[in-house]
């Protein structure tokens, strides 16, 4: 009764309502988009490493996958059982992190005594950890040629902030992201496959 | 290829059940079997340096098989045993074998004998670190050398050093243990496996503690995938008990049994995989054993053992109002049979409650529930809702029981009020490392709670569980299958019903008598006393007085007419480690103190304790200089009815059980922390958020449009 009294304001409330709902699915729309990118930011930024990565094998350094990247390809990680190969990064920024899994540089180098500690996102490149076995094979190859094989024995669960590593010893890699893989929010805990060095003498 | 391996896969398990025949067992070195190097697995690359192996399992069958042999002879209520071992090296290297194997919890182990061809080696006890030295030196040296030390009080390792190619070594040990009796049954039970052990994270504090529980996590379990169970046992049981003996019954195994009534012979039909414990249990023929009375004159005074039971008939009792807190183990060891049965007997122990008492439950694995805030009256729908929970329980992640107990025991005085009975039972396959720890936690707030334990499965854990519902106030019942709930929860059923005997006291007349246990546990009608006395001459009246109900009762024997045993002097020794090991948890003596004694007692009595081993090493090196040696820790079989999926498996459960691996044991050892990066972009959720927002934004402007045109 007090609406039909008032056209005008009705009609201006009217505006305001469809311009909002406008502006609601814009952002919607901006929102998927910012998601959506990321997947796709996964996928093509491994294309370029890829390409990166051949060129850094045949001169034996790293090649930076485009002018102006401030990290570079060290090495590719395969699990054959599963069909599945990453180029790993250099570095453990969260950025670096967006195209591809990253060697944390606090832990051991590939090849170097120690642990070797390679991390990626749960939803994106290091999805498939959560299929990997005990007893599988993970191959990985170096920026310098060299092919590593190491044998999985092993997953846990850990804190982010419990975990630790063992200094010297054998060669041992450990591939980290986050846990549970199919939560929506951000949580404390992460997913650790261990694996060891096989058949090498070096 | 892939054929040759197959053939000599299926060859391996025929050849390690063919070892445990006894004839086999002194046979010369046996031909080689084709020996894959992969089978000899060196420790990996954490050898060398202090790591916590945790849980693990063997995928591979070991270089080194085991044959176990037991011999027993029961002479009144006391069990001589000897059990050998044959290490048989099956590979063309040069091996050391560990193998960690149960006995009875309040076993002495007092003898050690190894055979190498024709000669017997006898070894000696030490202390603890001495006997280590002695063996690594002549490990080192390349001599034959084997060791027996205590993990716990029902869990050894034997190692033996310098097993040369396709050799055997024969590694014998003796151990006597009480026989129990409870409600006139008697029972001799020789645990055979040793289950998986969960070491819980926060234990492992410095480099000792990750040593200790990496004693007891050591072996690897073989998975059952390869359809080989390996250590086969066989058994031999003498039985003269000083009766004829009726009802003779083999739970667990199938046997065969000839001889008169009171010279029983019991054998194995055959010889049986070491995967789950032993129990044969029997009655007197004639209505009323003669009373357990045994005595051994030694060199520093008389021994006594007295056995004394209170009556068993409660009919005329009644049952006080109760408050009971049901605590259930739900964590991976207990998957497979185990849960099932923990689940029955809660059920079970559920449709005796009457609506004057109060009930709770609390259920454990790395985390932990409680049904209700409190203790609740028992109403019929209570005990439905209760009934309802316990059947959805499945069993998953690791084993945090000190949680779980201190739980139990927070006594809410308003459920149930001041006077009602306070009762916690725990239902566990007790399968932890941190036993001391729950022991002190009991000793300090248990209250005035009574803590019974039902030990749940094929291979519990003995000790924690009998010497917890000793501190407690309860007592220990075991079930072992899920056939036989309701045949072994009846008479624990029938002891919660009834208070314990109040008042209990015991005296010596016309004598001295220095008694173990100090502190007399609680006692229960049907339930026997065991006391163990030293004096100096055996003499004079021991009278055991107490009130039932509220009936006065008493028994008194007559110390002088016991019958010789050799046994009793080493039982009192293993008896007076068990005070001091009470004391040690109750505060009263600090570690060092009580180290100190174990280590003098066992020097002693010649008892293998926590403080002192037995070592035996052959004076000619074998081991040829430049020949490596390998080292192998003997992978044990998977308890029967465990769920090797559960304890293993790909959930939470398995991460969960090793989670001790690396947060706290590396803590301990040389290694550097580490704090992982985010790694979620959690670009699902931003996409979900835009299409919610999106799909608002759209309905809105529908509705908008809608109700325009129908105005217009």
């Amino acid at each position: 009764m007090a609406a039909r009294a008032l056209p005008k304001g009705r009609v201006f409330g009217r505006g305001l309502a469809a311009t909002l709902l406008i502006a609601l699915s814009l952002a919607g729309i901006a929102r998927i988009a910012a998601g959506a990118i990321v997947p796709a930011k996964a996928v093509v930024a491994q294309i370029l490493l890829e390409h990166a990565f051949d060129r850094s094998v045949a001169r034996h350094h790293s090649v930076k996958p485009w002018p102006w990247a401030d990290m570079a390809p060290v090495a590719r990680i395969s699990v054959s059982r599963l069909g599945v190969d990453r180029i790993v990064l250099d570095t453990g920024s969260g950025q670096a992190m967006a195209f591809g899994p990253t060697l944390l540089p606090a832990a051991a180098r590939i090849g170097e005594p120690g642990t070797a500690v390679i991390a990626a996102h749960r939803d994106t490149h290091f999805r498939f950890l959560q299929h990997v076995r005990k007893g599988d094979v993970i191959v990985v190859e170096g920026v310098g040629g060299r092919t590593r094989r190491y044998v999985v024995t092993g997953a846990e669960i850990v804190r982010w902030d419990r975990f630790a590593i063992a200094t010297g010893g054998g060669q041992q890699l450990a591939l980290a992201t986050c846990y549970p893989f199919g939560a929506t929010r951000h949580g404390p805990s992460r997913y650790v496959v261990h694996a060891v060095r096989v058949g090498a003498k070096d | 290829m892939p054929r040759f391996h197959h053939i000599c896969r299926a060859l391996i398990p025929a050849v390690a059940i063919a070892m445990s025949v006894p004839a086999t067992l002194a046979m010369p070195a046996a031909p080689a079997v084709a020996q894959d190097s992969a089978l000899a697995s060196d420790d990996g690359p954490g050898a060398g340096t202090l790591m916590l192996h945790g849980l693990h399992a063997s995928e591979t069958l070991p270089a080194v098989r085991l044959g176990t042999d037991m011999d027993v002879t029961v002479t009144g209520e006391i069990a001589r045993v000897r059990v050998t071992q044959a290490f048989r090296n099956t590979s063309d290297k040069w091996m050391e074998a560990t193998y960690l194997y149960p006995l009875p919890e309040d076993g002495a182990v007092d003898s050690l004998k190894m055979v190498v061809g024709q000669r017997d080696i006898i070894g000696h006890i030490e202390k603890r670190e001495a006997a280590r030295q002695m063996y690594e030196t002549a490990r080192a040296n390349g001599q034959k050398a084997g060791l027996v030390e205590q993990q716990r009080p029902n869990m050894f390792t034997n190692s033996v050093a310098n097993i040369g190619p396709g050799e055997t070594v024969l590694v014998q040990i003796e151990y006597q243990a009480p026989v129990t009796a409870t409600n006139g049954t008697f029972s001799l039970r020789l645990p055979l496996v040793v289950g998986p052990r969960y070491t819980p994270p926060h234990t492992l504090t410095s480099a000792a503690a990750v040593n200790d529980a990496n004693a007891v996590t050591s072996a690897p379990v073989l998975d059952p995938a390869l359809g080989a169970k390996l250590n086969p046992v066989s058994i031999t049981v003498h039985l003269a008990p000083g009766f004829k003996v009726a009802n003779l019954i083999s739970r667990y195994h199938r046997v065969s049994v000839s001889g008169p009534g009171d010279d029983r012979t019991v054998r194995l039909l055959g010889p049986a995989p070491a995967d789950r414990d032993f129990e044969l249990d029997w009655r007197s023929a004639s209505a009323d054993p003669t009373v357990g009375l045994f005595s051994e004159h030694g060199t520093d005074g008389d021994y006594v053992m007295a056995t004394i039971t209170p009556p068993a008939d409660l009919s005329k009792l009644t049952t006080p109002p109760r408050e009971m807190v049901f605590v259930i183990d739900n964590s991976g060891s207990m998957g497979g049979d185990s849960m099932r049965e923990a689940k029955a007997s809660l059920v079970h122990a559920l449709a005796t409650l009457r609506p004057q008492d109060h009930f709770n439950i609390i259920r454990f694995d790395d985390t932990m529930t409680q049904l209700f805030d409190h203790s609740v009256a028992a109403t019929p729908d209570q005990v439905a809702l209760a009934k309802h929970y316990a059947e959805g329980l499945e069993a998953d992640g690791g084993t945090e029981m000190l949680p779980a107990l201190k739980a139990a025991l927070t006594d809410a005085a308003a459920s149930g009020g001041p006077d009602a009975l306070r009762q916690v039972i725990f239902l566990t396959d007790g399968e932890i490392s941190n036993e001391r720890e729950m022991l002190a936690a009991l000793g300090h707030d248990g209250g005035r709670s009574h803590v019974f334990f039902v030990g749940i499965g094929s291979a519990p854990n003995d000790y924690l569980m009998e010497r917890m519902s000793t501190i407690g106030g309860g007592t220990y019942t075991h079930v072992g299958t899920p056939e036989e709930v309701a045949a072994r929860m009846m008479p624990l059923l029938d002891v919660l019903d009834h208070p314990a005997m109040r008042d209990l006291k015991v005296s010596v007349s016309g004598g001295t008598l220095d008694l173990t246990p100090k502190r007399l546990p609680d006692i229960y009608a049907g339930r026997p006393l065991v006391l163990v006395g030293k004096t100096d001459h055996l003499a004079g009246t021991l009278t055991v007085s107490g009130t039932i109900g509220n009936k006065h009762w008493q028994r008194s024997v007559d110390l002088a007419k016991a019958q010789a045993s050799s046994a009793v002097a080493k039982l009192w020794a293993r008896r007076r480690i068990s005070d001091i090991e009470a004391d040690r948890t109750l505060g009263v003596i600090d570690d060092d103190k009580a180290d100190a004694q174990i280590a003098e007692i066992g020097l002693a009595s010649g008892i293998v304790t926590s403080q002192t081993s037995l070592v035996a090493i052959d004076e000619t090196p074998t081991r040829p200089t430049g020949e490596g040696l390998t080292s192998e820790d003997l992978p044990i079989n998977l308890p029967a009815g465990w769920d090797f999926g559960t304890l293993f498996g790909g959930k939470a459960g398995a991460a969960a059980l090793r989670n001790a691996d690396t947060m706290a044991a590396r803590a301990a050892e040389q290694a550097t922390g580490l704090d992982l990066p985010q790694t979620a972009t959690d670009f699902a959720a931003t996409i979900a958020q835009g299409l919610a927002l999106l799909l608002i934004g759209l309905g809105g402007l529908f509705l908008l449009h809608r109700r325009r045109r129908g105005e217009a």
